[in-house]
């Protein structure tokens, strides 16, 4: 200080100061005046305040030797000396360390303060608290993560446009189901990977249609679209748009790709249309192989007959005899033809040589139960599927299984027809030599005069049956070697039961 | 054929549940000087069977019968060391059933309805042989062998689908062929392998294990 002070600009100068001492100490932000060897010259209420220390307690200390973290010392005195040497501005953001030793993050502007010669004598850094926002920074961050990560974890595909349908963000599955990564497609067009996306918008009746909605809302239900991916292949999709307001009109897509659920319902059609093809063909074939069985035996009967009557004739040697027997061998001859004509027609009509391979038993009786119970809950039957784990693959034809199974399991239906409690049970097991499937109904069980003759063609007790299914499901089970057979139970309804013999797995060819 | 000597030449155990086959076949063979036992079933059969003389006798039985088929009567007999020859008689063209049958250790199979000749010269061969238990013959004959070594490649295709049952017309479609092309080829078998009949032919098929898994 000099003794100029008394004059106009020394008061001036120390009003100034005054004000400039007012400011610091009211202003709402720490600041601190340092020397330039790093002591602490000035501390105002707010750096009181956020550290805990009075002024008294700092004044004279070197800053570093105590309000500065351990780690940070070095940092903090590279840039204070920095400041010092170049005397400009600097910014800079560390920690300091409260009396309690809280930690709290401050982000400086440092300016140096010069003597009237115009030396630096030293430093005013102001700081501001951001240890709040930081951390709110910090959380925001996470919580977008967090987001990201269940966005990508979605096993549905999630794509973000704007409201002319330039791609924002996409999903980890988006990326899969249209096989292109998210820098190829962002701000591109999103009606170029799924055609009229942003036309729902518009087509959507008139409650959600170009009018803005100010909440999150699903614009429509979901429906299905072909989409495209990268690649230029088409695949069939349902999608789903929400909207909602980010500043700007965002839209969402969830997008389901159903290439394998319609193989799956494709697979299914087949296996039912196989299954009708097959049983009409099949009942035809059994009642073929009937009738040629039923007619073959009196033309047994009778050409056997005239056979024995053209021996006797050719003992008794009278001349007329020889003309009869020759007639009676052509009689013989004609018989034969028609048992030819009968052979014809069943060949011509029999049921499918069976064709095995190796197929997982469970699984094709879970296929045909897909098909044998529609309908089977609006009759309230309720179903119990207990398929033992370790029956693994048998030789089988599939189509003729599921025939037999899908009888079996109609039957069962239908016998509970008008009965209080339905329980329709399906289970599989397996015994030391044989592979067992029993359909158990709860249903009026099988009455006594039809139970002897179940497996036989043309016997039923349907007033719309033709008494084939039965005969047709023991022919498959004959032709896989096994055995078929039904029994009443205690509790009432029926069991029916297939043993599939486990021995034959060598011999996947043989044929009955 | 024809025997002029009135004594009987054997005995015939007939199996067959359908009574007008009963009847006629039992006319048809005592016309042809056989001793002929009528059997309504298996189960009645067997039920008589320590009655009866199995010495210079037959069985032929029915394949397809309520309750014990023909097939498991043939596995009872030979499981009992019953030394019975067997014919079965098969619905006409069930090729896999009459195969099965000579697995099983029948002698012959007769397709349903038969000549006078097919059945006598059949039980005229069974009754000739020497009395065995029904096991099936698996020793192809030397002949046989070489027979069946001269058969081409698409002869030997077309002999193992007859064996397999199958029909001219899908052995055709198997190989791509016409069924007339498939009936000269079956001719041309039977020649080479020097069989009289079909069911010779099977039984030769049979003992040369050509139905067996492959």
């Amino acid at each position: 200080m000099t003794t100029e002070h008394s004059t106009a600009t020394g008061i001036s100068a120390r009003l100034n100061e005054g004000l400039a001492d007012e400011v610091i100490q009211t202003v709402n932000t720490p600041i601190v005046v340092l020397s330039s060897a790093g002591d602490i010259l000035r501390f105002n209420a707010a750096s009181e305040e956020l550290t805990g220390y009075s002024t008294d307690e700092v004044l004279g200390q070197k800053i570093w030797h105590f309000l500065i973290l351990d780690e940070e010392i070095a940092s903090v005195r590279s840039v204070f000396e920095r400041t010092i040497d170049k005397g400009a501005p600097t910014h800079f953001t560390n920690h300091w360390k409260t009396k309690t030793g809280e930690r709290r993050l401050l982000e400086w502007s440092n300016k140096t303060i010069h003597n009237r010669d115009g030396a630096i004598t030293g430093i005013l850094a102001t700081g501001l608290d951001i240890t709040d926002s930081k951390a709110r920074e910090k959380q925001l961050s996470q919580t977008r993560s967090y987001l990201q990560s269940i966005i990508d974890a979605s096993p549905v595909a999630i794509i973000t446009t704007n409201i002319r349908g330039e791609i924002l963000s996409v999903s980890r599955e988006a990326e899969h189901c249209f096989l292109c990564t998210e820098n190829q497609v962002i701000n591109s067009n999103i009606n170029e990977m799924i055609p009229g996306f942003t036309d729902f918008l518009y087509n959507n009746g008139g409650k959600n249609g170009s009018k803005k909605s100010s909440t999150n809302e699903t614009i429509n239900r979901t429906q299905p679209v072909v989409a495209k991916r990268l690649n230029g292949e088409s695949f069939p999709a349902t999608i789903h748009i929400s909207e909602f307001i980010n500043g700007e009109r965002i839209l969402v897509g969830f997008i389901e790709d159903k290439t394998q659920h319609q193989a799956l319902e494709r697979r299914l059609e087949d296996t039912q249309l196989q299954l009708q093809h097959a049983g009409r063909i099949s009942a035809m074939g059994e009642i073929a192989s009937t009738i040629a069985h039923e007619l073959n035996q009196p033309l047994t009967a009778a050409a056997s007959l005239a056979g024995a009557v053209s021996l006797i004739l050719k003992k008794g040697e009278c001349g007329a005899c020889k003309d009869a027997t020759a007639l009676l061998d052509d009689a013989v001859g004609e018989i034969r033809r028609g048992s030819e004509i009968i052979r014809q027609m069943r060949d011509f009509l029999r049921m499918r040589k069976t064709a095995k391979s190796l197929h997982d038993l469970n699984q094709v009786i879970e296929e045909a139960c897909v098909i044998a119970l529609i309908g089977a809950q609006s009759e309230g039957v309720n179903v119990d599927m207990n398929l033992a784990d370790d029956i693994g693959m048998a030789p089988l034809d599939r189509i003729q299984m599921q025939q037999v199974i899908v009888n079996l399991v109609r039957n069962a239906i239908d016998a509970m027809h008008g009965v209080n409690e339905k329980t329709l049970t399906i289970s599989t097991q397996k015994t030391e030599d044989s592979i067992e499937i029993c359909v158990e109904d709860t249903g009026h069980g099988v009455s006594e005069d039809i139970n002897k003759r179940l497996f036989e063609p043309f016997v039923t007790s349907k007033e719309e049956g033709m008494g084939i299914g039965l005969s047709l499901s023991k022919s498959i089970i004959d032709a896989h070697q096994g055995e078929i057979t039904a029994k009443n139970k205690e509790s009432g309804g029926c069991v029916f039961t297939v043993k599939l013999p486990v021995g034959v797995y060598a011999n996947g060819n043989s044929n009955p | 054929m024809q025997t002029v000597t009135p004594t009987l030449k054997g005995d015939v155990f007939l199996v067959d549940d359908d009574m007008a086959v009963r009847r006629g076949v039992a006319a048809l063979l005592s016309a042809a000087d056989y001793n002929v036992f009528r059997f309504k079933s298996a189960e009645e059969f067997l039920e008589d069977l320590n009655n009866l003389d199995v010495n210079n006798a037959v069985l032929l039985v029915d394949v397809c019968m309520p309750g014990i088929q023909g097939l498991e009567l043939q596995e009872k007999l030979s499981h009992n060391g019953v030394t019975l020859p067997v014919i079965v008689m098969t619905a006409h063209g069930d090729i896999p059933m009459a195969v099965r049958a000579m697995k099983n250790g029948a002698i012959d199979f007769l397709e349903k309805p038969f000549t006078v000749e097919e059945v006598t010269s059949a039980l005229d061969r069974a009754l000739s042989l020497p009395q065995q238990p029904a096991l099936p013959d698996s020793s192809a004959t030397r002949e046989t062998q070489e027979n069946f070594s001269k058969l081409t490649a698409r002869e030997k295709d077309i002999l193992l689908g007859i064996v397999d049952g199958d029909t001219n017309k899908e052995i055709a479609r198997k190989f791509e062929i016409s069924p007339r092309t498939v009936e000269a080829h079956r001719q041309k078998v039977m020649l080479k392998m020097n069989a009289d009949s079909f069911a010779e032919l099977i039984r030769m098929a049979v003992a040369l294990n050509l139905d067996g898994p492959r």
